[in-house]
């Protein structure tokens, strides 16, 4: 009798392990679950076009600075506000003769933090 | 979440318990004097897992498309066979057979050892359960190498040709299997899941092994505690179940089982378990290689030192068990064993480059043995002590004709030399793998010694001394060997990073096209790099990836050092003639590190920047 009492109490133990785990892991298999992050990048890295991302995994809902220069000279700077766990795409209007045979940046700021994208085009 | 918990939850025992339990049904019946439920419990999820295997191996021959609702059609056709056979075998003399009583003996423990044994698997649970939580998120390098596999399982509906030794095939059908039949998906908690079930069934493997061997409810009582909750976190139990070093952790459940019914098959000269025997022999081939090594290493050990101690009659002892394995039903598991090896799936290391890569003079620091300070931290200075104490007390009892001695102390002996000095063995592995091993042997001995100290202790004349020995004893085991699960509480769960890391994979995987471009990623720097090759599913080497730097020096040949160079040193002439030759054209870095010093090259765009990820473009 002890035996099956050992068996099935394992059984039971893992039972209880097994749903606890699942349970951590499907929770924070999550890009905002107890994280505070932020990511920038291009809509499409493979061709000239400065199409934009950002998404907020800060926690909160968040107010992004972001500022574009070609070489050094700055042409954009705007604000963007973006809800918490929310993306924002952003297609800037430059004009493509200021484009060509440059560098662009794109320098997102979110409370002191920066995040810096560029192509050379 | 809910519902993919439950589909997961009612899989589990439908691949990996359920075949197993049919399956004893149709050899040893519904009560067996030879066999207690306690073991047929214990021994349904190894004998499922390697059944669920040869089943998966036999479809793939017969070119069947391996998908869900073909492998619970397989399974249960393969459970109704078994119940057949039961019936036909068992079911007129059902009533005669359920008046015998099932032989509980050494299985059929006290109040207090249940209790004890109770205790000790709720601590052994909690304390794996807790560490795991921290990393169930699937992110470890060994994983997801073994992920990429079972997911080409899963999308091809076949078994993979790894081309490699390094794989083999029974460390990914059980996930595909899995996934197949609930739909859980590879990167969710069940890889982790199967490997801790395995892990604690191993547990249960070795009890059987040792109450078979010393015959006393008392050591396998012990053993719970050994086994489960001392060093319960340390290789090769909690980190590698979260390290996903898939093949230790079967390997550490099917050797027991092995030697179980080897143990058996020679003591009681009983034919069935000696087939079982090459069962799960060759189970333990389809399953890992090093495992296998090790078992043919013990085996060899065990009966070499039980004929060095009866060398007068090892003729007649050889004749003996010669009789009992050429049996009809020893033979035909041999032979069938033997047919699926050469005709239905040859497993990718059975080749003489992979078997003489793993003997012969070692050459290399990593195989040249461990020292005994290097032993003593693999497995725990409490366990070394135990066990030590164990082997004294094995020798002093020695009795030459009872082959459970030279179960004990031959297996001790051979892993012990294996992986101290395996010149001496022609062993040429890394000498870390073989220490792993060490604490099976090491968990029969502890075992052993804690009850004949009590023993002992019991029948002292001096009960001051004796009482002072035994407080310092446990207060010694208890302390060093609880120590580990100390880190349980200390540690910092690295979510955040591995799901960067996943994002920066999506992110590539959506935007690239694989046909054209190729990325290199940071193995150094990235944490869960390894799960990057599951967002492309293209080639097992796609991504490109820059390794541990040590790997890039080896003494023996010479290694390709461009994935190194190309991120150490992009602009060097090195680095520029690697990035031409291999055509990479994306570079992923963690991007607080090699990610500031991409900034500064001129022939890279950045275009994707995390606080944890950069990824550059070639211009």
């Amino acid at each position: 009798m002890s035996s099956k009492i050992i068996i099935i109490a394992t059984i039971v133990l893992l039972l209880a392990s097994f749903s606890v785990l699942f349970v951590i892991e499907t929770r924070n298999h999550n890009y905002d679950y107890n994280k505070v992050w932020s990511v920038v990048y291009f809509e499409n890295p493979r061709d000239n076009s400065l199409d934009f991302a950002i998404e907020n995994h800060e926690g909160t809902n968040a107010s992004y600075g972001y500022k574009i220069y070609i070489n050094d000279n700055k042409v954009i700077d705007e604000k963007v506000d973006i809800n918490a766990g929310a993306k924002q795409k952003i297609s800037p209007v430059i004009p493509s003769e200021k484009l060509s045979g440059n560098k662009i940046l794109i320098n997102v700021n979110y409370k002191g933090t920066d995040y810096k994208i560029y192509k050379s085009l | 979440m809910i519902f993919s918990l439950l589909k997961l939850i009612l899989t589990i025992p439908f691949v990996l318990v359920l075949p197993g339990v049919l399956f004893q049904l149709a050899i040893f019946g519904w009560k067996n004097g030879k066999i207690s439920f306690f073991e047929k419990a214990v021994l349904a999820v190894p004998f499922s897992l390697i059944l669920v295997d040869l089943i998966i191996l036999l479809l793939n021959k017969l070119n069947i498309l391996l998908k869900g609702p073909v492998l619970v059609g397989a399974i249960l056709i393969f459970c109704f066979a078994c119940f057949a056979v039961f019936q036909f075998r068992f079911g007129k003399k059902k009533s005669k057979k359920e008046e015998e009583s099932e032989n509980d003996g050494i299985f059929d423990f006290s109040t207090w050892q249940a209790v004890f044994i109770l205790l000790a698997l709720v601590l052994a649970v909690f304390i794996r359960t807790a560490y795991l939580s921290d990393t169930i998120i699937p992110s470890a390098t060994d994983l997801g190498h073994h992920m990429y596999w079972a997911q080409m399982i899963i999308n091809t509906g076949h078994l993979p040709g790894y081309g490699v030794p390094d794989f083999i095939i029974g460390e990914h059908m059980v996930f595909a299997a899995v996934n197949l039949i609930s739909g859980v998906g590879l990167m969710t908690a069940m890889p982790a899941l199967l490997l801790l079930l395995f892990n604690i069934a191993g547990i249960f493997t070795i009890a059987i092994l040792l109450g078979r061997v010393f015959g006393s409810n008392k050591i396998v009582a012990i053993s719970f505690f050994v086994a489960g909750s001392l060093y319960a976190i340390n290789p090769p139990q909690g980190r590698y179940v979260s390290g996903g070093v898939v093949g230790n952790i079967i390997g550490d459940m099917l050797i027991p089982v092995a030697l179980y019914f080897l143990y058996r098959a020679l003591a009681e000269k009983d034919r069935i378990f000696a087939g079982l025997f090459f069962f799960f022999f060759v189970g333990l081939l389809y399953t890992h290689h090093l495992s296998a090594f090790v078992l043919i290493f013990s085996i060899a050990a065990i009966l070499l030192l039980y004929l060095l101690l009866n060398i007068k009659n090892a003729v007649r002892i050889i004749g003996d068990w010669l009789k009992i394995f050429l049996k009809p039903f020893p033979l035909a598991i041999l032979f069938g064993g033997a047919v699926f090896l050469l005709f239905i799936f040859t497993p990718s290391y059975f080749n003489a480059a992979a078997v003489s890569q793993a003997t012969g003079e070692p050459i290399k620091a990593t195989r040249v043995g461990l020292s005994l300070s290097q032993i003593e931290n693999s497995v725990g200075s409490a366990q070394m002590v135990l066990g030590a104490l164990g082997f004294l007390l094995a020798l002093l009892a020695l009795k030459t004709k009872e082959l459970r001695y030279s179960v004990v102390l031959g297996w001790f002996l051979i892993l012990f030399a294996m992986a101290w000095k395996p010149g001496w063995l022609y062993v040429n592995i890394p000498s870390d793998r073989i220490g792993n091993y060490f604490f099976l042997p090491l968990v029969l001995l502890s075992s052993y010694a804690l009850v004949r100290y009590f023993e002992l202790f019991a029948s002292a004349t001096s009960r001051f001394f004796s009482t002072v020995f035994l407080f310092t004893l446990l207060f010694f085991v208890i302390t060093n060997g609880l120590s580990d699960s100390a880190e349980v509480f200390k540690a910092k769960d690295q979510f955040q990073s591995a799901m960067e890391t996943f994002h920066s994979a999506a992110y590539l995987a959506a935007t690239v096209d694989t046909n054209k471009d190729i990325i290199l990623k940071d193995h150094v720097n990235i944490y869960g790099d390894s799960w990057y090759k599951l967002f492309f599913m293209k080639d097992y080497k796609y991504p490109l990836s820059r390794a541990v730097l040590m790997r890039y020096v080896d003494p023996t040949k010479s290694r390709e050092t461009c994935t190194r160079d190309m991120i150490s040193n992009p602009e060097s002439d090195a680095g520029k003639a690697c990035f031409a030759d291999t055509g990479v054209n994306y570079v992923a870095v963690n991007a607080q590190i090699e990610g500031n010093s991409f900034e500064k090259y001129p022939d890279f765009s950045k275009v994707y920047g995390s606080d944890y990820i950069s990824i550059f473009k070639k211009n």
